[in-house]
Order: structure tokens, then C-alpha cells, then sequence
């Protein structure tokens, strides 16, 4: 097959038939913009419910007889489970300091003595600040030797766990939704304009060419229209999110991570969007009888 | 070179050829005549295979319908000329192009391309159309266009079904001189036409289908009688 042809044919669209041309690119653009900014907002959610679980840690109060070798023995064990990231000790100095902070008075003050125990704050590693797992871990702490009481958020964590999956239930249903429209909206446009070529196709067959002859030019043509789309799209969200960064004078890339391969993956998104649909479409048509 | 035997079409349960049987030699010109829906299309698309039948076998230019695969069809075609009363033009592209994508299908060299198709346009006289769209030419420069394209691949034989339907007296009898003139080349043709005019003007062999059966009406007359079988 002659290449020469082949890359001429695939790029004559843009002098034989500009306007579906224009019409798929402005399709694959649409529809990767919408899917772009579906998923740029899914992954600023996410980092919100991320933000709300990196507040929660545990708090595992001691006993007021703890002697210094069993804190140290205390402090060992818990460091040892599994799932926790960081023990930091609050003293019953530090502890009263805090609440002083907190109300305006001093404890010791008001009951002559200081009755708030010293604690250990427990941070726990990605991925074990859920219900589950935070629940899992207060009770092997809670009989660890030396603890008197525990405390975290569990409310908040069951709260994140359950509303966490329903919108991730939510969002997984919009995004194949808003795919597979994708999908069907630039499959149809390019079946739009390869349907206005039917009669060209039929021809070409009648004069001795084989179907991957007449398929490899539209297959580049929907290729080369989908990278099209893809591009813009990449270049329209670039722009978009400086000009908000530029506005909103904050960081906004802090928030709403768009990673520079995040634009690969539109681009790339786009070229398989316009080759698929151009395969669906030639399909349908390259089988039909030349005499119709 | 083109043989039917016993060959049976039939389109939603009503026969259209029933048991047809016919053959043309090397070098043959054949008119195939009879009424609108007289089966003359299928009998055409039996032999560029687009249609393959029920019953029988048609062979046509060393290929048999009953062995034929899907991916040797084009190669098939590519021996043939088919031309059609509408033209079939490849419309998205200029006159040139049209007669080149003949020689672009069978991966011919590009100077061999641009030697045979100007020499192609020469002979149906429009070398100084080579650059025209389809749609900037009357209908008999586009019939002549199809003809330059559908002899380019030098074809056994060529399947004209209606050459002359949607041209004028003028035009359809530059058509036909053309046409006699391949057939004097060696390039055997099978015209299916209603134009009775023509066929007393350019005597040659003569087939009716009638009924679905095909019956030889004419075995040979005029000047086309040395290749009759």
C-alpha cells in the first residue's frame, strides 16, 4: 500500500470536507472537555475527604501511676502496631498548657490540682483513616498495658467512610456516563461524514480496492481528528487553570492537582476516541453492497 | 472467459434469473437487453461478484463464484471494468485522481501512474479537463471520464449497464464509438442497455432476458460476427 497516498488521503479532509472535519474535532473536544473538568472535580472532592482524614488521630490517655519504664515499654508497643505512623507524649503539664489555651484558665488553679492525664496523640499511616481500620487499632491499643482510655473521631471517620462511597458510587456512574456519551457522540459524528462518503466508498470497492485500502485513510483521517480534539481540549484546560491561578491569586494547583501527564492523557484520550470512532463507523459502510 | 451455468438469483422469494446460461469469448461485444427489472443488473453484479448466486457458478476471468474468497473480489475487479448509468465518479476528487486511484489500488509506481492516465485521458480526449471536479463536466465527459478509468488496469472485458441511460443522442454516440473502438482493441464488452436506437446502429451479438431466462436473440450479426462463439 503506498504510504504517500495513504497520509494524503488521511489529511485531504481538511480541504475536501472542512465542515464535518471541523464537526468531529469540535466533538472530541467537547466531550473531552467535559470529561476533563468531571474528573479535575472528582480529584478536588477527593482531596477535600483527604484533607478531613488527615485530621483525624487517636489519643490514648495513661494511667497516672505509669512508672517511666512502662511509658517507654508503653510507647514501644504502640509504635510496633501496625497502621500507626507517629507517637507524639503530651504531658500532664502539656496537657494542662492545652487547656489552658483552650478555656483561658488554668486547671490548676481552679482545682488545685492537675487531674488531666498524660497522653499519647496517634497518627496513622495513608490508608488506615477509615472506620474499619481505625476501629481495629483503638482496640489493640486499648489493651495495651498502661492505657487507661482512647479517644478519636469516630463519627467523623464512619461519616467520611459512608458518604466516601456513595460519592464515589455517584461519580463512578457520571463518568461512564458522560464516556460512553463521549464514546457515541464522536462515533456518530464521524459516521455522519463517512455516511456522506458511502457512495465514494462503494465506488472504491467497485474499482478493485480492498477494504483495508479504503480503511487506512479514514482510519487516520478519525485519528488525526481525535488528537486534534485532543489538543485543544489540553490547551483550553491549560489555559483555563493559569487564568484561574492568575484570578484567584492562589495556589490553585495545590488544590486541584492537574499533572503535566494529566495533558498526555487527554491528547491520548482524544486519538483513541477519533480512531475508535472511525472504526465503528467504516465498518457499517465498507460491508454494504457496491450496486445501492 | 465470462461463463454462467445454470445460474438462479432470486430476491425476497421472487426468481429473477432462473437457470440462465451463457458464455463470451475473449475479444466479444454482447448486448444484454430486456425490460426494466428484467434481471439485467443482477446478470451484471453476478459477474463483478457483488451478487453471487443461488444456484450454478458463474466464472469470470480465471475466478469462479463458487471459490472466489471475500479478498480476491478486488482482484477480480481490478480485471474488469465496470461502468455504470450514473457515472459512480469518486465526486471528492478532480478527474486526474479519479483515473489515478485505479493504478493507486494495484500499487503501481507513481511515473507509471502519471504516463497511463494521461495517456487514458488522451484517449477519451479530456486532457484539458484533468483537473476539473466530476461535477464541472457534462454527463458524456463524466461517462468518458469512468470509461478512461474502468480501461486503465487493461481489463479482459468491460460490464457497461446503461452506458448511455442519462446522455443525450450526441453524447451516447461518442459513448458508443468509444466503446467500439476498445472492442477493436481486443477488450470484450458486455453493454446492457433498452436503447434499440444503438443496437441497430452498432450491430453486434444480442442476449434478451426475459422471465429469468436469458434467450440469444441475435448470434451474430454486423461486423463484431468474426468473435462470435
Amino acid at each position: 500500500m503506498q504510504i504517500r497516498y495513504i497520509l494524503k488521503e488521511g489529511f485531504s479532509g481538511f480541504d475536501r470536507a472542512k465542515l464535518s472535519m471541523f464537526a468531529s474535532v469540535f466533538t472530541v473536544t467537547a466531550s473531552l472537555l467535559l470529561l476533563s473538568l468531571f474528573s479535575i472535580l472528582l480529584i478536588n472532592a477527593n482531596s477535600v475527604v483527604e484533607s478531613l482524614r488527615q485530621k483525624v488521630e487517636m489519643e490514648a490517655f495513661l494511667d497516672d501511676q505509669i512508672t517511666a519504664g512502662q511509658l517507654a515499654d508503653t510507647r514501644a508497643r504502640i509504635e510496633g502496631l501496625e497502621g500507626v505512623r507517629e507517637v507524639r507524649y503530651v504531658s500532664k503539664e502539656e496537657a494542662a498548657a492545652i487547656f489552658k489555651e483552650e478555656f483561658g484558665e488554668d486547671i490548676n488553679t481552679v482545682l488545685n490540682f492537675n487531674p488531666l492525664p498524660a497522653s499519647f496523640k496517634i497518627a496513622l499511616k495513608d490508608g488506615y483513616r477509615t472506620s474499619v481500620k481505625a476501629a481495629m487499632i483503638y482496640n489493640e491499643v486499648k489493651a495495651i498495658k498502661g492505657v487507661d482510655d482512647i479517644i478519636y473521631r469516630k463519627q467523623l471517620l464512619e461519616m467520611i467512610d459512608h458518604r466516601a462511597m456513595m460519592f464515589l458510587w455517584v461519580a463512578f456512574g457520571i463518568g461512564v456516563f458522560i464516556m460512553l456519551s463521549s464514546i457515541v457522540l464522536v462515533a456518530n459524528t464521524i459516521r455522519l461524514a463517512i455516511y456522506a462518503k458511502r457512495k465514494i466508498i462503494q465506488t472504491m470497492k467497485l474499482i478493485g480496492a480492498t477494504r483495508g485500502f479504503i480503511r487506512t485513510p479514514f482510519l487516520l483521517e478519525g485519528f488525526i481528528q481525535g488528537l486534534l480534539g485532543g489538543l485543544i481540549a489540553a490547551g483550553i484546560i491549560f489555559a483555563v487553570f493559569r487564568l484561574l491561578e492568575g484570578w484567584l491569586s492562589m495556589q490553585l494547583s495545590d488544590f486541584v492537582r492537574v499533572q503535566p501527564w494529566w495533558y498526555a492523557v487527554i491528547v491520548g484520550t482524544g486519538s483513541v476516541l477519533g480512531l475508535l470512532g472511525s472504526m465503528i463507523s467504516i465498518r457499517r459502510f465498507i460491508g454494504e453492497s457496491v450496486a445501492n | 472467459m465470462i461463463e454462467l451455468r445454470n445460474v438462479s438469483v432470486s430476491f425476497d422469494d421472487q426468481r429473477v434469473l432462473d437457470g440462465v446460461t451463457f458464455s463470451l469469448k475473449r475479444g466479444e461485444f454482447v448486448y444484454l437487453v430486456g425490460q426494466t427489472g428484467a434481471g439485467k443488473s443482477s446478470l451484471m453484479r453476478l459477474l463483478y461478484m457483488d451478487l453471487m448466486p443461488e444456484n450454478g457458478d458463474v466464472r469470470i476471468a480465471g475466478y469462479e463464484s463458487r471459490s472466489i474468497t471475500n479478498r480476491q473480489i478486488p482482484h477480480l475487479r481490478r480485471r474488469i471494468g465496470v461502468v455504470f448509468q450514473d457515472f459512480r465518479l469518486l465526486e471528492d476528487r478532480s478527474v486526474y485522481d479519479n483515473i489515478a486511484f485505479a493504478l493507486y489500488v494495484t500499487n503501481t509506481s507513481r511515473s507509471d501512474i502519471k504516463k497511463k492516465v494521461l495517456h487514458a485521458l488522451a484517449d477519451v480526449g479530456l486532457s484539458h479537463k484533468r483537473n476539473h471536479m466530476p461535477h464541472e463536466l457534462s454527463g458524456g465527459e463524466q461517462q468518458r471520464v469512468v470509461i478512461a478509468r474502468a480501461l486503465i488496469n487493461e481489463p479482459v472485458v468491460l460490464l457497461a449497464d446503461e452506458p448511455t441511460g442519462n446522455l443525450d443522442p450526441t453524447s451516447s454516440a461518442e459513448i458508443m464509438d468509444i466503446l467500439t473502438k476498445i472492442n477493436m482493441r481486443g477488450t470484450a464488452i458486455v453493454m446492457a442497455t433498452h436503447n434499440y436506437e444503438l443496437v441497430k446502429r452498432y450491430p453486434a451479438r444480442i442476449v434478451q432476458l426475459k422471465d429469468g431466462k436469458l434467450i440469444e436473440v441475435d448470434k451474430a450479426p454486423g461486423r463484431v460476427a468474426r468473435s462470435s462463439p
